[in-house]
C-alpha cells in the first residue's frame, strides 16, 4: 500500500496535512503532492479520516459543574493562593506514597538495628574505664586493654588490728585458728566445751553442746542496699573509714568510672553481726536511700546438725584408731580399716569446713552495697584525645558495617529458602490478580 | 497564527458556538490569565475556565464510558489547575499543562477504578446511550478507538480531538517528537481501515451489530 520509492515519506505527509512541516520542507511534499497521485490520495485520505472523527462530538458541560467551580474559585479567591501546608512542600501532595513510606520504614529499620547492633557488640564499650579496687583500696588498672569491667574477688585477710579487738570483746568465743585453715575465714567454735570434748577426751556429749547452743539463735543476716550519693569519692573514702571503724571488710569491691556514665560503686561487704544495725545506720548516711532490703536466716538447727555429725563422725574415726592399735589381723583387713580412717578424716574435714563457713556468716553479716553517683556532665579535658575518639569511631563503624553485611548475609542465608517458598505459593494468585488488573485498566 | 487556531478549531469540533467566548475580541492568553489568577485575580481564573472547561469536559467525555465520571474529573482537574497555580511557570504552555494534568488524573482514576475491579469484583460502568449526538457515531467511535493500541491512541485522541501540535503532544506524554510522529501515523493507518467499511455508507440507520463484527 505505501511505496517506499517516494521523495517524501508517508509521515512526512501526515505532518504536511496536519501544518507541522517548516516552510521549505512543506513546499518540497506539496510539490510531490502535485506530481504524485498516490501520495495525493494519501493526502487526502488523512484529511477524511480527520473529518470523519470529528464528527464524534460530546455533550455541552453540565450546568451543575459551572456552579461548583464557581464556588471552589470563590473559595480559592478568599485563601491566599500562594500559602502551602508544610506538609505538601515536605512530602510533596496529598498522599504519601508507597516510596515515600517505605522509606520511611526502610530509615526506621535500620535504625533499630543499627541499635540494636551497637548495645549487643562489645566494641561499643571501648571508652568505658573500670577500675578495680584490690585489697589495700588502691585502684589498679584493669589487666586487659580491652576495658572490659573487672571485678576481682578477694579473699582477703582480716587486718590484724580488728581482729584482736575482736577477741578483746568476745573473749568467750575466742578460739585459736588451726594451721592450714584458709585465711580470712574466722574460725571459731561455738563453745568452749565442745572444743574441749572433741579435742580431749573424745567422749560424746553433742546432745549437752546442742543444750548449750539452744539459747542463742544463730541468724546470718544480709542486707542489700542501694545509696545514692552526690561524690563518690568522698563517699568512698567514709566507707573504707566506716569498714575498719567497725571492723569490717570488703569481700569484693567493683568501682565503675565509666567516662560518659554515672560512676559507681558496687561491693560486697562483710560486718561484724554485733556491729551490723550501727553499720548500716552510717551507710544510709552517705546519701539517699533508695533501696534497702534486710533479711536474716535462722541457721541454729542447721549448726546443731552440723555439730552432731561431725562429733559422730570424730567419735568414729577415734574408734578406728583405737580398734587399728589394739588389734591385729591380716593385711587386707588393716588396709580396709585404714580406709576407713580416711574416709573419715575426709568427712570431718569437710563437715569442719562448713561449720567454719556457717559461723563465719553468722559471725559476719552480709552487706550488698551499691553506691551511684548523680551523673554530672565533666567540663574537664576527655581523657581520650579527639583523634582517638575519630579512630576508635572509624573503626568501630567499620566493624558495624561488617557486621551488618554479615547479618544481612545470614538473613538471606536463613530466610532466604523459605521466602522464596512463600513467593511460589504467593506467586499463583499475585500473578492472576495483576493479569485481572491489567485488564480492567486496558478497558474503557 | 498557529497558537489561535487549533482553539478555535477545538471550540468549534466540540460543537460550542464561537460567540461563548465573549473575549475572542480582546483577548488575553491563557498564559497571562494564569499569572494573574496567580497574583491573586480570581476572575481570571474564571476566565480561564470558561475557556477550557468544555475542551477539558470532551477530553474526560471521550476518553470514559460514564458521564458523571466525566464531570467529576473535570471539577478535579480544575481544582489542581487552582491549587497549583502558584507553582506555575509561564515558560509551559498552559494547554499543555492542563492536559498532563487532565491525564494525569485520568491515568490515576483508570489505576483505581480497574484496583477496586480487580479486588472488589465491581464492573466498569456500562456505557450509557449518548443522547448528545448520533449514538451510532458516539458508539462506533468509542468502538474503534478501544481497537486501536494503547500507546497509539492517546496520540491520536490528543491530536484530533484537543488539536494539540506534534510538540505539544510529545510534552504531554513525555515522549521523543519522532514517536509521536510514527504512533500517530501508525494510529491513522489503522483507524482508516477501522472507518473504511463504514466510511461509505455513513449513513444513520447502519446497524451497531454489523459495526462490532
Amino acid at each position: 500500500m505505501i511505496a517506499t520509492t517516494h521523495l517524501v515519506s508517508p509521515e512526512e505527509v501526515m505532518a504536511f496535512v496536519d501544518g507541522e512541516l517548516s516552510s521549505a520542507e512543506a513546499a518540497t511534499v506539496s510539490a510531490h503532492i502535485a506530481e504524485c497521485a498516490e501520495c495525493a490520495s494519501m493526502a487526502a485520505q488523512f484529511r477524511e479520516t480527520s473529518e470523519s472523527v470529528a464528527r464524534w462530538t460530546v455533550p455541552a458541560v453540565p450546568e451543575s459543574l459551572d456552579a461548583s467551580v464557581a464556588q471552589l474559585i470563590a473559595k480559592a479567591g478568599n485563601e491566599n493562593p500562594t500559602s502551602k501546608p508544610i506538609r505538601s512542600i515536605l512530602f510533596g501532595g496529598r498522599h504519601w506514597t508507597v516510596a515515600q513510606l517505605g522509606t520511611i520504614a526502610a530509615v526506621l529499620l535500620l535504625f533499630t538495628a543499627g541499635l540494636t547492633m551497637h548495645y549487643s557488640s562489645p566494641t561499643a564499650r571501648l571508652s568505658d574505664r573500670a577500675q578495680s579496687v584490690d585489697r589495700n583500696g588502691l585502684f589498679v588498672e584493669p589487666r586487659n586493654s580491652a576495658g572490659d569491667s573487672v571485678s576481682r574477688p578477694q579473699a582477703a585477710p582480716l587486718p590484724s588490728p580488728a581482729m584482736q579487738s575482736m577477741s578483746g570483746i568476745e573473749a568467750d568465743r575466742l578460739v585459736q585458728l588451726p594451721p592450714g585453715v584458709v585465711a580470712g575465714n574466722l574460725s571459731e567454735s561455738r563453745s568452749r566445751a565442745q572444743q574441749a570434748a572433741t579435742k580431749g577426751s573424745g567422749l560424746p556429749n553433742a546432745f549437752a553442746n546442742q543444750g548449750a547452743s539452744q539459747p542463742t539463735p544463730m541468724i546470718a543476716h544480709s542486707v542489700s542496699l542501694t545509696v545514692q550519693v552526690r561524690d563518690l569519692g568522698a563517699s568512698r573514702a567514709a566507707l573504707d573509714a566506716l569498714l575498719s571503724r567497725h571492723r569490717g571488710y570488703a569481700a569484693q569491691l567493683t568501682v565503675n568510672t565509666a567516662e560518659g556514665l554515672p560512676r559507681s560503686l558496687q561491693g560486697s561487704l562483710r560486718v561484724p553481726d554485733g556491729e551490723l544495725a550501727a553499720a548500716i545506720a552510717e551507710m544510709r548516711a552517705l546519701g539517699r536511700v533508695e533501696m534497702e532490703t534486710q533479711s536474716g536466716e535462722e541457721v541454729t538447727q542447721q549448726h546443731a546438725d552440723l555439730v552432731a555429725r561431725l562429733e559422730n563422725a570424730r567419735e568414729t574415726e577415734q574408734r578406728l584408731r583405737e580398734l587399728l592399735a589394739q588389734r591385729t589381723g591380716k593385711i587386707d583387713e588393716v588396709l580396709q580399716v585404714e580406709e576407713e580412717i580416711d574416709r573419715v578424716r575426709g568427712e570431718i574435714e569437710q563437715m569442719e569446713a562448713e561449720q567454719k563457713i556457717l559461723e563465719h556468716r553468722v559471725d559476719f553479716a552480709t552487706v550488698e552495697l551499691r553506691l551511684a553517683e548523680q551523673y554530672r556532665e565533666q567540663l574537664g579535658a576527655p581523657s581520650a584525645s579527639v583523634s582517638v575518639q575519630i579512630g576508635n569511631a572509624f573503626v568501630a563503624g567499620l566493624r558495624h558495617g561488617e557486621n551488618t553485611l554479615v547479618g544481612v548475609l545470614l538473613f538471606v542465608e536463613e530466610a532466604g529458602p523459605t521466602a522464596l517458598i512463600w513467593l511460589a505459593i504467593l506467586a499463583v494468585p499475585g500473578i492472576l490478580l495483576w493479569r485481572r488488573y491489567r485488564r480492567m485498566l486496558n478497558q474503557r | 497564527m498557529k497558537d489561535l487556531k487549533p482553539a478555535d478549531k477545538a471550540t468549534q469540533a466540540d460543537g460550542t458556538p464561537a460567540g461563548i467566548d465573549g473575549r475572542s475580541e480582546q483577548r488575553e492568553s491563557d498564559e497571562q490569565l494564569m499569572l494573574a489568577f496567580a497574583a491573586g485575580q480570581s476572575d481570571a481564573f474564571t476566565a480561564l475556565f470558561n475557556r477550557y472547561k468544555q475542551p477539558l469536559f470532551g477530553f474526560f467525555r471521550r476518553r470514559l464510558a460514564d458521564p458523571a465520571q466525566a464531570e467529576e474529573l473535570t471539577q478535579e482537574t480544575f481544582i489542581a489547575i487552582l491549587r497549583s497555580a502558584p507553582q506555575y511557570q509561564p515558560s509551559a504552555l498552559f494547554r499543555t499543562f492542563l492536559y498532563a494534568i487532565a491525564l494525569r488524573i485520568l491515568r490515576a482514576h483508570r489505576r483505581k477504578a480497574a484496583f477496586r475491579a480487580t479486588f472488589l469484583g465491581e464492573r466498569p460502568v456500562g456505557h450509557e446511550p449518548a443522547s448528545h449526538c448520533d449514538p451510532v457515531i458516539d458508539l462506533f467511535m468509542r468502538e474503534a478507538m478501544a481497537q486501536l493500541q494503547n500507546s497509539d491512541r492517546e496520540v491520536l485522541l490528543l491530536r484530533e480531538f484537543e488539536q494539540l501540535s506534534y510538540s505539544e503532544i510529545a510534552e504531554v506524554l513525555s515522549l521523543p517528537l519522532n514517536t509521536v510522529r510514527s504512533r500517530l501515523f501508525r494510529a491513522r493507518s489503522a483507524l482508516h481501515e477501522l472507518l473504511g467499511a463504514p466510511a461509505a455508507t455513513r449513513t444513520h440507520n447502519a446497524p451497531v451489530t454489523e459495526v462490532r463484527a
